[in-house]
């Protein structure tokens, strides 16, 4: 250094007089800023103890609480967070927006959280940012929808092709091999709606039980009044139902509420899934549905992994929740865990 | 005889012919495609009334709007925050409906209201106002259902929960009458069609609503009071969309804050296609109905045949413009 005055630095490159000394200026800066820069990445792993005083903060990345069942998996989050003192949760909703997310888990790692518990809207656009922030080393669970390749820390799911297969299960044996179903489906070009239809098809087993006849089909895309708008024309194009399954519990209700307004709710079954407290689980409780099945969050798991993750104990790095089904019977105990 | 041709003749060019043929052109797909005779059944034709009524009291209202060269993307939004409003009034809050009802409409008239002050009095397009009040009353109805649908399964404050009986009204307005054969929410539809042809065609107000729309500055100059006039086509927008989120609530027995998306792109297209014109001043509630009714048999229709979704979008485009083109049809 010259002695140069100091507004030298700030003067713009353009000018010619001082030109080279800005840009040396610059370039020692940039390098400190690097050096900085380094040693907070250096420093960043396990900046909090896991005390009461310095809990561990693990950020979760939400794609969209528009979502009843995703409104649910934060709630179980928070609960099962809520019995250990030692752990702090910030919540971020992403609004269904994979660019928003991508954003909030980089967000994450700059603030130096413990561990991200990320529900991805897509795997694609969100492969990479996972996969940097456990470069980064911060661990990553990921929650219900997965993510490409391997560069994360668990994975944590449930299976629709399972849970789909104990449906048609369900209604083979109530329906004792014979019977005219009705299937209502969600949105068939998402993989939910794909699965839950082909292992319903699977658990069904028509090959082996010919009495077994789907006389309509109709896609209701997740929402109840196409569910009521689809059962009317089945209820108006087949004199006789005896059971409908429908891929989420709002589509069984809606179903539910048109055969009523028909005078035939007593004929057929109802059969959904997701079976969440506040709705599936309610209508079977009021005898509208007679049977869900859950179709789990995997919050409370979330949790218990990332306790384990945290202590430093080992995990496998894919947990399949396993699905509960709820008729009147068992409702009240809380359903029976079927596998 | 020359004459009387005549007159049919002019009949046959008025827009009202024109919608009709349109929908007796639904008519006639539908009885191709009966669906084994279940087409024939008036049962069919009471669940299509149903179904449609929701989207034909939004209806209603947009074409007041539209005819003041406006357009009413709110509606939706208004729909589903007075769905949430009505079913926590009547189940947490435990109101007795007759409470509930008028307080709802309220709040839709009063959103209404604002959308309407914000156009007339500082000029803003309706579109981005409107589209505005759609993102805000979206929002304010999560707030209030916490994301949550908002069922008769209520949680206490200290965290239990119980179930209680529906009210009476959810179950009387989403019942039937005349023998079964004519839902309730049909005649609240039929009820608000009524209401918005006497506005239209009966009142001094439906005149300037007319007048504003069909060239602003010379209804200034002729004394019309646009702001008013104005206002009063966005409250009455917002009222029958609290209308129809009573009557969404009703029927689905709950108060869904993501209900009735897009509904307001349904609504327009009714309007549109029974031949009110987008650039105002023209058209009428009777040519709404007629729309009303060929999109709920085209629905309707798709439906009982099952047709799988990727068939049934691209059915409902091709039909709407060949609906649209059987009502310009012939003359232009």
């Amino acid at each position: 250094m010259k002695g140069e005055p100091v507004s030298s630095v700030y003067r713009p490159v353009a000018g010619r007089a001082g030109g080279v000394e800005s840009i040396r200026h610059r370039a020692v800066a940039l390098l400190c800023t690097a050096v900085i820069v380094a040693a907070c990445g250096a420093g960043q792993r396990q900046r909090h103890a896991g005390t009461e005083e310095d809990p561990w903060i693990i950020g979760m990345s939400q794609c969209n609480l528009g979502e009843p069942w995703r409104v649910q998996m934060d709630a179980d989050v928070r609960e099962a967070a809520a019995e250990h003192p030692n752990l702090r949760v910030i919540f971020k909703d992403a609004q269904n927006n994979s660019l928003t997310q991508r954003a909030q888990v980089e967000e994450f790692v700059e603030q130096g959280v413990d561990l991200i518990v990320i529900s991805p809207k897509e795997a694609a656009p969100l492969t990479a940012p996972v996969a940097e922030a456990v470069r980064q080393g911060v661990p990553v669970i990921v929650l219900d929808r997965a993510v490409q390749g391997d560069e994360y820390t668990v994975f944590i799911g449930a299976d629709n092709v399972r849970i789909g297969r104990q449906a048609g299960k369900w209604l083979r044996e109530a329906l004792a091999g014979a019977g005219r179903i009705v299937e209502l489906e969600g949105l068939m070009t998402s993989t939910p709606g794909q699965d839950r239809h082909r292992g319903f098809l699977e658990g069904l087993d028509q090959a082996a039980n010919p009495g077994l006849e789907i006389v309509f089909t109709g896609e209701m895309q997740w929402l109840e009044p196409n569910a009521r708008r689809e059962m009317e024309s089945a209820l108006a194009t087949n004199a006789r139902i005896d059971a409908v399954y429908a891929h989420n519990d709002p589509g069984a209700h809606g179903a539910w509420l048109a055969a009523r307004a028909a005078g035939r709710e007593k004929e057929m079954l109802f059969v959904g899934i997701d079976a969440l407290p506040h709705e599936g689980q309610q209508y079977v409780a009021q005898g509208i549905l007679d049977a869900t099945f859950l179709y789990p969050t995997g919050g409370a798991e979330a949790i218990a992994t990332a306790l384990a993750i945290l202590n430093g104990e080992q995990v496998p790095k894919q947990i399949v929740l396993g699905t509960r089904l709820f008729t009147a019977a068992n409702v009240a105990e809380g359903g029976e865990a079927i596998n | 005889m020359t004459a009387g041709r005549n007159t049919l003749q002019r009949w046959g060019a008025t827009p009202v012919a024109r919608a009709l043929l349109a929908l007796l052109f639904m008519l006639a797909i539908g009885c191709m495609f009966n669906a084994e005779g279940s087409f024939f059944r008036w049962s069919v034709h009471r669940d299509m009334l149903r179904q449609v009524s929701t989207f034909g009291i939004l209806a209603c209202g947009m074409t007041v709007v539209i005819i003041t060269a406006g357009i009413d993307l709110s509606v939706s939004s208004i729909l589903a925050l007075a769905a949430v409003c009505f079913a926590w009034l009547t189940l947490p809050a435990s109101w007795p409906a007759a409470l509930a009802i008028p307080v709802v409409l309220t709040v839709g008239l009063a959103l209404g209201s604002l959308s309407g002050a914000l156009v007339a009095r500082m000029r803003l397009q309706p579109f981005i106002v409107t589209l505005a009040m759609m993102v805000f009353a979206r929002g304010l109805a999560k707030v209030i259902s916490g994301g949550r649908k908002i069922t008769n399964y209520v949680t206490d404050p200290d965290g239990t929960a119980h179930v209680v009986d529906l009210p009476r009204a959810f179950g009387t307005i989403d019942s039937r009458v005349l023998g079964g054969n004519l839902s309730i929410v049909t005649i609240v539809f039929l009820a608000c069609v009524l209401a918005t042809w006497v506005l239209l065609s009966r009142l001094r107000a439906g005149r300037y609503l007319y007048a504003v729309g069909g060239n602003q500055e010379a209804a200034r100059l002729a004394g019309v009071p646009i702001r008013r006039t104005l206002i009063l086509a966005y409250a009455y927008s917002g009222l029958l969309s609290a209308v129809a989120g009573i009557c969404q609530a009703a029927q689905e027995t709950q108060g869904d804050p993501e209900t009735g998306m897009g509904y307001e792109l349904d609504a327009i297209a009714m309007v549109v296609i029974g031949g009110t014109t987008l650039s105002g001043g023209k058209g009428s509630v009777v040519l709404t109905l007629i729309g009303v009714l060929t999109i709920g048999y085209l629905q309707k229709i798709l439906s009982l045949n099952a047709a799988p979704e990727a068939t049934r979008l691209m059915l409902t485009g091709a039909i709407i413009i060949c609906a649209v083109l059987f009502q310009r049809g012939r003359g232009t």
